[in-house]
């Protein structure tokens, strides 16, 4: 558990270290050092499907878009009607969030593995990245 | 318009791809469940996106505005397709402050929507600028692209510089031909009594001096100064200048000239001006409302150039100094190159009076002992060349920002109550 420990500090320090230097990439090794955590917390605690895990997917989500919106210059100058709906735009993404995952979990709980299964997962992940990188790119 | 991705939708996506991958390596599917908002937030985000279509306009209140005055700037934006995060920045040059109103401003612009952006300007600084070029940065909902432009809509906004306390004007000691506010030397029409004469034909009764005619017995007839007006030149030294904070010597130089050329041009003088230094610039003497305006606009493109070329007053075109004029000169008494001109001129009879603009609350105080040394021999210096100018019949009045232009003046106008001045 104090390797959980350490590696979360760790994450959530140069998460701390990118908001002070202002550099979006450091941000998201931090995020991704925090993903980490939760990772090595899940392969040294073993078992069942963790029922927590969307609120850490809700929570860290909350936690990216907080720290980039700080990154890009936060609200200030906004007036306010950007705040609301800036607010209310990670509220929706947030509670989307949530639901998403509670919606993955209970698909991932009610299948049953299998190689077919796997491999649908990896083109799946493959898919989704090409998604957003077409999207990014047109 | 330029599109950019932003660094957030590169954090995003490789944060989505390792959280897969390492989902899919650790048979954790947890992971998938952190991971897949990081995806899926991104791919929404970028298909709602449109490229925004936003019409921009600039209004300034007024043109023209006085040093320290406020005006508004109106940014009207009109979207035909609108961005949900809209950053506008105005380009303030420097000496326009905002006062009232955030620059930049960050807004939420919908489809077919109008806004107006109003900010409260102040002109701290007086000059030439122009005002209105826009900067925009649109961002889609999460901020995962922006699209940058910016729109040029500027328009001329002259600061003038504000006017100075003045009392009573220097009085010139020559006057010219067309009627004005001077009791000149010569007789003719006016209000100041001169002498007696006898009557010759041709003079008005009106002028007959009955106290004088009864006690003589012949006519007499009284005598009056005319009222003549006066050519006045004002000369801006433009070598170098003493700043510090945002405030310089050239900013004193400029508002005692703004204040003076108004006041002179009110008494109906003919009023020019000579920028003298690195670079030249003269305005021949005219009178009137539109040489004020003349004036005025081309004092305010007044700049120090820097410049070691040795320039003597032969370089001023002959119709700029008029026989007779009254020169003032607004000067540091920084440069030897002005000084020097500046005797030339006394020395060719013009009527010179030096207002020194002195260059003292803008020196740090002299630390150290070779410090404390120096600074008294450059005052040495200066006061020696102050010396120069009193024996050369030129009067001397010190200002600075912690006193009256009226009180400088004074003390000129003392001098030549007091002092003998010689017109060669």
């Amino acid at each position: 558990m104090l390797f959980v420990a350490l590696v979360g500090i760790a994450g959530w320090l140069l998460a701390g270290l990118a908001l002070l230097i202002r550099r979006p990439l450091l941000l998201a090794w931090g995020l991704a050092g925090v993903g980490a955590e939760y990772a090595t917390f899940l392969r040294l605690r073993g078992g069942s499907v963790d029922s927590r895990a969307a609120l850490v997917a809700a929570v860290l989500l909350l936690a990216a878009e907080l720290a980039f919106l700080s990154l890009a210059g936060g609200l200030a100058g906004a007036d306010k009607g950007l705040i609301v709906r800036t607010a209310g735009g990670i509220a929706a993404a947030v509670a989307s969030a949530a639901l998403l995952a509670d919606l993955l979990l209970v698909v991932s709980g009610s299948a049953s593995a299998g190689l077919a299964l796997e491999a649908i997962g990896v083109g799946a992940a493959v898919c989704a990245v090409a998604i957003v990188v077409r999207l990014a790119a047109r | 318009m330029t599109r950019t991705l932003s660094p957030k939708l590169v954090a995003y996506v490789g944060l989505a791809a390792v959280g897969l991958v390492a989902a899919l390596a650790l048979r954790l599917q947890e992971l998938v469940v952190v991971a897949a908002p990081f995806a899926l937030l991104p791919a929404v985000s970028l298909l709602l996106a449109r490229s925004p279509r936003i019409e921009t306009d600039v209004e300034l209140e007024r043109e023209r505005a006085l040093e320290g005055e406020e005006l508004e700037a109106r940014v009207a934006l009109t979207a035909e397709t609108g961005a949900a995060r809209l950053e506008v920045l105005l380009e303030l040059p420097r000496g326009i402050g905002v006062t009232d109103g955030h620059d930049p401003a960050s807004i939420s612009i919908g489809h077919d929507d109008r806004r107006d952006l109003r900010l409260r300007l102040c002109c701290e600084r007086w000059g030439g600028y122009r005002v209105g070029r826009v900067f925009l940065r649109a961002h889609d909902r999460f901020g995962f692209v922006a699209w940058e432009w910016e729109v040029d809509r500027r328009s001329p906004l002259k600061v003038y510089p504000r006017e100075e306390f003045i009392r009573d004007l220097l009085r010139p000691l020559e006057t010219q031909v067309f009627s004005g506010h001077h009791v000149s030397r010569q007789r003719g029409e006016g209000i100041e009594f001169a002498d007696l004469r006898l009557f010759v034909p041709g003079d008005h009764v009106r002028h007959v001096n009955w106290r004088a005619t009864a006690r003589r017995g012949d006519l007499w007839v009284n005598e009056q100064h005319a009222e003549r007006n006066a050519d006045v030149l004002l000369f801006m030294d433009t070598f170098s200048e003493a700043s510090r904070e945002g405030r310089s010597t050239l900013d004193l130089a400029l508002r005692a000239a703004a204040s003076l050329i108004g006041r002179y041009l009110q008494q109906k003088d003919r009023v020019g001006f000579v920028t003298f230094g690195g670079m030249l610039n003269w305005m021949l003497p005219a009178t009137g409302t539109i040489q004020l305006y003349r004036l005025v606009d081309s004092l305010i493109d007044t700049q120090i150039v820097l410049n070691y070329a040795w320039r003597d007053i032969d370089v001023l075109p002959r119709r700029t100094l008029p026989p007779k004029a009254m020169v003032i000169a607004l000067t540091p008494l920084l440069d030897d190159r002005a000084a020097g001109a500046l005797l030339d001129l006394r020395a060719r009879g013009f009527d010179l009076v030096v207002v020194e603009i002195s260059p003292q609350p803008f020196m740090p105080a002299p630390s150290g002992e070779v410090s404390s040394v120096a600074r008294r021999v450059w005052d040495l210096r200066r006061e020696a060349l102050r010396v120069r100018f009193q024996e050369a019949g030129v009067p001397i009045a010190v200002w600075n920002d912690e006193r009256a232009l009226a009180e400088g003046l004074e003390e000129v106008t003392t001098f030549r109550r007091r002092g003998r001045v010689v017109v060669a």
